[in-house]
């Protein structure tokens, strides 16, 4: 039971921090991709605009390691 | 490193501002600038003469570009002497007469394949027809309709093709196809005497009638549609013929043309630069910024090709400004192709810090500590050796694959460290274990260790944020550096916390905190401590770089684990080949935007300062039609 809820709470911050990634790089991705259209000089910035979120969901695969191998469940 | 930059003047007789500029144009180093405005200078103006033939050679240009274009023959041309009035009115008459008969030509194919879409589009409907149409033709008392239907309206059509089988019985027949795309295409045969009610049934369940090519319109559909299969074999023979002949155009005119534009071009470009000279009643000045190196040998050239009336004199470091000053990024053969990289931003400004030696150190590192497999990085190392090979020297894919050799020798490194050979694959045959850590099991020392790379670089970009703010922001320069010596504090106060680093240093790293503390505050203000958790916060974000290569080793790893997983071993093998192949595609993209993010967002926010101007020297341009008219004129 103990185990579920490490597993569950893991996989909780996982989907958590990716939904919030995906919906912030598809706002940013759009605008990226309509800014790029008439300048395409704005490839670099776009692409640091576009990988910020993913910091969300690198954190959280980290927080969510965390959890179970403080929790001694990943063996 | 950013080349130091001179600035010159070049004085001389008024007289001699065309010969002197003509020769800027032949050496083709200096950079153009505005001078100076100074009482009784002025900037050069066109004559009358010269504004008129500037905008007749502005309107030749763009009829020799609109030629050029029809006949796809862009492309650089050879630069001839000084083009002549005479030369110029015989380019403009060419490049209309080219340009309408390529347009001719040109709009010829375009209703040609026009005329064979649409029919090709119909073509089994007609031949499966074509049968039906011709017996139906030799009927005086039938006739025959072709409609195409929606194929949402097919109910609709059933329908109607009841009610006419009940009305007209034998009489009435109807064939079906459905055309690429999913409508209808059908064939009513009925009375002649009914066509014309049919049409009324039709136009009331809104079937659409078979648009016909316009040559074909009027005709009897047994006649038009034989003739509609004929031209299907014509067609290409028309366009082929098209083609040949725009290539003969091509080939008779293009050079000529492309020497036309060049010429053109380059006229253009020296009447611009013209304007950016200035003058008195009887002299003149031309202002630019050459790279440093190349200073004696423009003053001997512009001396021999402009004379002794002529000097170059150098202007005081103090009387120019850095802001004003274009960019040259010079660096050793093995860095250069990490100038790619920034060049995806602004450029850096003259005389701040150039961030290319630590891209070309950094970018690979990363990115063979996220990738690290020595599998993957041979794989990596074969596309680049191919891609370079393939591709001309310059082009965007010849630079990708000289940054791409670097990655890939990381990656072989940093795999060979972790011991990775396709993932477990060299564990589970050979028994190869890791040299430092499995980042399969050792998450906390693969997070040390990304978190580790994180100071280093961070704490390197405050030094260097040190240095760039140095000479002319000395306070600035005190916080950027205090910022990180703290961060080094903050990382030896937690390393002694958690003893890694002997406990006693805890309470002498956290009191030089303490003193540093002020010290930040005096020289940053207030807002400086969120900067410092900030900075602490980007150390952390370098954290992705083992959750990537965590991600990448685990995919490799459940692909090896397919083999005997699933069903047969060749199956097997076959399904870990395709994953291993989309993990090394992810695993070329992914680490390779991560580290670029990581370099522009982190390491650039402490010393990089964007803005610089890229130097374009005026000189002689063959450029390629489209490309402007004022791009070498500075």
């Amino acid at each position: 039971m103990n185990t579920m809820w490490v597993v569950l709470g893991a996989a909780g911050v996982m989907a958590i921090s990716a939904l919030a990634t995906a919906w912030a790089q598809s706002k940013i991705g759009t605008a990226g991709a309509a800014a790029l259209a008439e300048k395409p000089e704005l490839a670099g910035t776009v692409i640091i605009l576009v990988a910020i979120p993913e910091t969300m969901v690198i954190l959280g695969f980290i927080v969510a390691v965390l959890i179970i191998l403080r929790a001694g469940a990943g063996g | 490193m950013i080349v130091p930059m001179a600035r010159l003047r070049i004085l001389g007789p008024r007289e001699r501002l065309a010969d002197t500029l003509r020769a800027v144009q032949d050496i083709g180093q200096l950079h153009l600038a505005e001078a100076a405005p100074r009482a009784g200078v002025q900037p050069a103006r066109l004559d009358t003469q010269g504004e008129r033939r500037r905008g007749q050679l502005a309107r030749a240009l763009a009829d020799i570009d609109d030629a050029l274009r029809a006949l796809d023959a862009m492309g650089p041309g050879t630069l001839a002497a000084a083009a002549s009035v005479a030369d110029c009115a015989r380019w403009a008459r060419l490049a209309n007469r080219v340009r309408r008969d390529a347009r001719a030509l040109r709009d010829r194919e375009t209703a040609l394949d026009e005329e064979r879409a649409l029919v090709a589009r119909y073509r089994e409907f007609l031949l499966a027809v074509l049968p039906i149409v011709r017996k139906v033709g030799d009927s005086a008392r039938l006739t025959s309709h072709a409609v195409v239907a929606p194929a949402s309206a097919r109910a609709t059509v059933d329908a109607l093709a009841a009610s006419l089988r009940e009305q007209l019985g034998a009489e009435f027949s109807m064939t079906t196809q459905q055309l690429q795309g999913g409508d209808l295409a059908i064939l009513l045969v009925l009375p002649t005497s009914f066509s014309a009610k049919l049409e009324a049934r039709l136009a009331e369940a809104r079937v659409p009638e078979v648009p016909l090519p316009e040559a074909y319109r009027g005709l009897p559909l047994q006649d038009a549609v034989p003739k509609m299969i004929d031209r299907l074999f014509q067609i290409p023979q028309e366009i082929e013929a098209c083609r040949t002949s725009r290539a003969a155009l091509a080939r008779a005119h293009g050079p000529e043309l492309r020497k036309a534009h060049a010429a053109l071009v380059d006229w253009l470009a020296a009447a611009t630069a013209h304007e950016r000279c200035s003058v008195t009643p009887h002299a003149f000045t031309i202002e630019g910024w050459i790279p440093e190196p190349g200073v004696p040998a423009l003053t001997k050239r512009v001396a021999e090709l402009a004379g002794d009336a002529v000097i170059v004199e150098r202007i005081a470091r103090e009387e120019w400004g850095e802001a004003d000053a274009p960019v040259v990024l010079s660096n050793p053969r093995l860095f250069r192709p990490f100038e790619s990289l920034i060049a995806l931003l602004p450029l850096p400004t003259y005389g701040s810090i150039d961030p290319t030696p630590y891209v070309a150190v950094f970018f690979p590192t990363m990115f063979g500590m996220m990738l690290g497999d020595v599998g993957y990085g041979l794989m990596l190392a074969g596309l680049a050796l191919l891609i370079h090979r393939k591709t001309a020297p310059g082009s965007l894919m010849h630079t990708a694959a000289e940054v791409a050799g670097p990655c890939a020798l990381f990656t072989i490194i940093f795999g060979v460290l972790y011991g990775e050979y396709f993932g477990d694959l060299a564990h589970r045959l050979f028994g190869i274990n890791p040299i430092i850590y499995d980042r399969e099991q050792a998450i906390f020392a693969a997070l040390a260790a990304a978190v580790g790379l994180g100071v280093v670089h961070i704490v390197l970009g405050l030094v260097l944020g040190a240095i760039s703010a140095g000479r002319k922001h000395p306070k600035h320069a005190i916080g950027s550096g205090v910022s990180a010596l703290m961060v080094l504090l903050v990382v030896a106060a937690l390393m002694a916390a958690f003893k890694v680093l002997p406990a006693a240093l805890f309470t002498p790293a956290v009191i030089a905190l303490l003193v540093a503390f002020p010290v930040l505050v005096f020289t940053e203000g207030l807002i400086a401590p969120v900067e410092l958790l900030a900075t602490l916060g980007n150390v952390m974000s370098y954290a992705r770089i083992m959750a990537i290569g965590t991600a990448s080793v685990m995919l490799a790893v459940v692909a090896n684990q397919m083999v005997g997983a699933v069903g047969s071993t060749a199956v097997g093998l076959v399904f870990a080949l395709l994953f291993h192949l989309v993990n090394f595609a992810i695993g070329l993209f992914s680490p390779a935007i991560h580290a670029l993010r990581l370099h522009y967002v982190e390491f650039f926010g402490k010393f990089y300062s964007p803005g610089g101007h890229k130097y374009e020297p005026f000189g002689h341009r063959t450029a390629p039609p489209g490309a402007g008219l004022h791009g070498n004129a500075v």
